[in-house]
């Protein structure tokens, strides 16, 4: 899981364009959106994406994100359960 | 109605946002040029420009330094001119929709790839609901920009505008035009870019602006007599609009100090230049300026704003004389000619401003 939570922020870095930021520098238990890494509903489907692109998880409802991004630490948990690559 | 530049400012690979090419300018070394990037975060927050593409950086530092210096904290009006908006977002959109089979496609680029997202975010980031358009007609983008402002300001719809014109090379691009015969292969000297006869121009990006307004101020850089756009397909008939351009503008040619064309080394794009200059401005120094700063559909641009400074400085470093001497040393009134393939022209007329 930890291995996974690194990855996730790395690949949230780069495809957020995060550029003044490292790992270290994101708390996978902190909000998403909002408080946190304070990311908008753009980043919220860059995020989408990247789900169905590196996961093959394919979210079926907005509903959905909201449960999902509320931490990469929850991100991460969605993901080793209903990852498909 | 009179209308002064009342500032103006570039990014390209001259030192960015100064005027330092008057007395250092950077000589290209190679047909793909890059330009020279300054410090974003004096203009935008990280948290701000994570989203932005190279261009819109470029473009959003460029207006604001030009506001800056014009004394405007809120322009009337935003115009711009792009031949091809952000096409490196609009590359790496659709290189996204072949790599990933049109799905999972990242909305950023996508959304960057509209070309009115330049001037969109410029006055997003001013907070500006003033009148804001876009031009993308190729080669004239700028030139139709600048011609919507002056026509905004002389009907009294707006005391200012800023107006820009912005484009960028991505590689793919410089490729793509290279096989058309674009660009200047091997030595690109100045001495060589002005041979005659041979093919090919040196490319660069375009972020430039200038503000436009109907006062006098302090600081204003040269007052716009007039601009127009044409087409046309015969020196016979491009002389004909310049005569009637300078009877509109009161003026002759005799009264013009200084020619600034857009000159760029190309033989199929300096030989229309030639031909006029040859008939109607044999005596009067020609002045150039895509040597320094590159050819791309918004290098007009580049123009209007070395012109303004040279008026405002009041001296012509040799290095953008192209032909002829100056007789005197004062600088009244220079003429600017540009032209899209031999096709679509623009004629604009500054002259000093007098206090």
């Amino acid at each position: 899981m930890e291995q996974l939570i690194e990855e996730l922020k790395k690949e949230i870095i780069e495809v957020l364009n995060l550029e003044e930021m490292t790992p270290a520098d994101i708390d996978e238990n902190a909000p998403l959106f909002g408080e946190g890494l304070g990311l908008d509903s753009i980043d919220a489907l860059e995020l989408i994406v990247l789900m169905e692109k590196n996961y093959g998880i394919k979210l079926q409802n907005a509903e959905q994100g909201k449960e999902i991004f509320k931490s990469v630490r929850v991100m991460a948990e969605y993901i080793q359960e209903h990852r498909t690559k | 109605m009179s209308i002064y530049i009342q500032s103006a400012s570039q990014i390209s690979f001259q030192q960015p946002l100064c005027e330092k090419w008057l007395d250092e300018p950077i000589l290209p070394i190679q047909s793909f040029n890059q330009p020279m990037e300054p410090d974003y975060k004096q203009f935008i927050a990280p948290a701000e420009s994570r989203r932005m593409g190279k261009l819109l950086k470029r473009a959003v530092a460029t207006a604001l330094d030009t506001l800056a210096k014009g004394g405007c904290e809120m322009p009337d009006a935003i115009i711009s001119g792009t031949g091809l908006g952000c096409v490196e977002n609009t590359e790496k959109f659709l290189n996204a929709v072949i790599d990933n089979e049109e799905e999972c496609l990242p909305p950023t680029p996508f959304m960057q790839s509209t070309h009115n997202t330049i001037s969109s975010q410029i006055s997003l980031k001013l907070q500006c609901h003033g009148y804001n358009s876009t031009y993308s007609h190729r080669g004239t983008s700028f030139d139709s920009a600048l011609l919507d402002a002056v026509m905004q300001l002389q009907l009294g719809r707006v005391n200012t505008a800023l107006v820009g014109g912005y484009d960028e090379m991505t590689p793919a691009y410089f490729k793509m035009l290279g096989k058309l015969g674009y660009w200047r292969d091997g030595d690109v000297s100045i001495d060589e870019l002005k041979k005659d006869g041979i093919p090919g121009a040196i490319s660069g990006g375009a972020s430039v602006s200038a503000l436009l307004g109907n006062k006098n101020t302090q600081n204003a850089l040269c007052q716009l007599v007039d601009t127009e756009i044409f087409s046309c397909n015969s020196v016979e008939k491009l002389q004909n609009k310049l005569h009637s351009f300078l009877n509109r503008c009161q003026s002759e040619t005799a009264e013009i100090d200084a020619v600034m064309c857009g000159l760029s080394g190309d033989k199929a794009n300096d030989d229309v230049y030639r031909d006029l200059l040859c008939k109607e401005f044999p005596t009067i120094p020609t002045l150039w300026y895509k040597h320094l700063f590159g050819e791309s559909f918004c290098a007009s641009g580049y123009g209007i704003y070395c012109a303004s400074h040279l008026l405002n400085a009041g001296k012509v470093p040799d290095l953008l004389i192209y032909n002829g001497k100056f007789e005197k040393f004062v600088v009244n009134n220079i003429l600017i000619i540009n032209h899209f393939q031999n096709n679509d022209f623009s004629l604009t007329l500054l002259t000093k401003c007098h206090n």
